[in-house]
């Protein structure tokens, strides 16, 4: 018998985490982790994992800081990614200083920007900020300061 | 006569599928990982050594936005199994970075999360709406309400009740039985592909840098005998 039948649905809380496809690990870790700060937390490898050996995946894992993992890259050995399958995700700055933090550190890498949210349609909310770039495999990510409640 | 439905490369097939759940038993792991331990390449996925120990500039992920087909299928998926509520449908406007596209967007909200997921129909110059690859992201994951590995549970027997089939769970992304699968994070999760074979996950329980802290303080692996 099925306990939780009957029961008020459980829904989905909130966005947790996401794992994209890259091209070359290092390069991508080297990245994420040079811009964001991002902590390496796991490594889940063919030659360690029975679950990415069936899959012939190979996946690096990043905590943002409290989760095990928030953002995970994972290269496939067998296919090739590509960008026809997501438009762009959202990384929410820490706070304003993280923000700016952020900002400088794509000027010193040479990473260009593109002012704004990246879909027009997307809600701005008063005071947020906003800028968008593309990660080595040419994936969208948009970074914004939430403003404070 | 009408073409086959896409089936994105990576999807896992359906004996695949129903070989999976033996990942909960550690004598199919090792079975599995036999070549690599014959030949000596073998190792762990030590979470610890890669221990959590301060914070990024980053506080979480604010929004994914996606590719479907059919906004109005993929909304029904969403809200039925995920119980995710629809925030608004708006007008074509222009693809943000392909000239002479068009992009059609479906907010989505989770019940503490506004706005988190976009559903985009994305149509060429000529109007004919793209089919997604599913080669852009491996899975995206919600957590559900309650975040106790009861809720994860929950999710996953409510949803069986309601006619859907995970691809891969509900297991538990560790090495303890009955649920463990081996893998790290802790999780307890169930993953479906939705309309379009976006493979979404949906979990619970998931460890945090507590949990490292409890076990080993501030001390990372390679400094602990």
């Amino acid at each position: 018998m099925n306990i939780y039948v009957g029961r008020p649905q459980i829904a989905a809380a909130k966005l947790q985490h996401h794992v994209i496809y890259v091209s070359d690990l290092k390069r991508s870790k080297d990245f994420y982790m040079k811009l964001f700060d991002l902590q390496f937390s796991a490594l889940n490898h063919p030659d360690s994992s029975a679950a990415m050996r069936l899959s012939n995946q190979e996946m690096h894992f990043f905590s943002f800081g409290f989760y095990h993992h928030d953002l995970c890259l994972v290269k496939h050995h067998k296919l090739k990614m590509d960008n026809n399958s997501m438009l762009h995700f959202t990384l929410v700055a820490r706070d304003g200083a993280a923000f700016d933090g952020i900002r400088a550190r794509t000027a010193t890498m040479g990473i260009p920007v593109r002012e704004g949210r990246l879909i027009a349609s997307a809600k701005t909310l008063p005071g947020q900020r906003a800028f968008c770039l593309q990660d080595p495999d040419r994936h969208w990510i948009e970074i914004i300061e939430e403003p404070r409640q | 006569m009408t073409a086959a439905p896409y089936v994105p490369p990576n999807v896992i097939p359906p004996p695949l599928q129903r070989v999976a759940p033996l990942l909960k038993r550690k004598w199919f792991r090792e079975l599995v990982l036999l070549p690599p331990t014959l030949t000596r390449r073998r190792f762990s996925n030590k979470t610890e050594d890669y221990g959590v120990f301060k914070p990024s500039q980053i506080d979480h992920i604010g929004q994914l936005s996606i590719y479907v087909q059919d906004i109005e299928r993929s909304r029904r998926w969403y809200e039925q199994l995920g119980g995710l509520r629809h925030s608004r449908t708006c007008e074509l406007e222009p693809h943000p970075f392909k000239p002479g596209w068009t992009i059609r967007c479906c907010y989505m909200s989770a019940a503490k999360h506004d706005e988190c997921l976009v559903l985009v129909e994305e149509r060429d110059p000529a109007g004919k709406v793209t089919v997604p690859s599913g080669m852009s992201f491996f899975h995206t994951a919600f957590e559900v309400q309650g975040n106790l590995l009861e809720d994860s549970l929950g999710f996953a027997a409510q949803s069986k009740a309601a006619g859907f089939r995970p691809n891969y769970g509900p297991v538990r992304h560790n090495g303890e039985p009955p649920l463990g699968d081996g893998e790290t994070g802790g999780n307890v999760a169930s993953y479906y592909y939705d309309p379009d074979y976006n493979n979404v996950e949906f979990c619970a329980a998931m460890d945090t840098i507590e949990n490292y802290s409890a076990r080993y303080g501030d001390t990372k692996s390679s400094a602990r005998a």
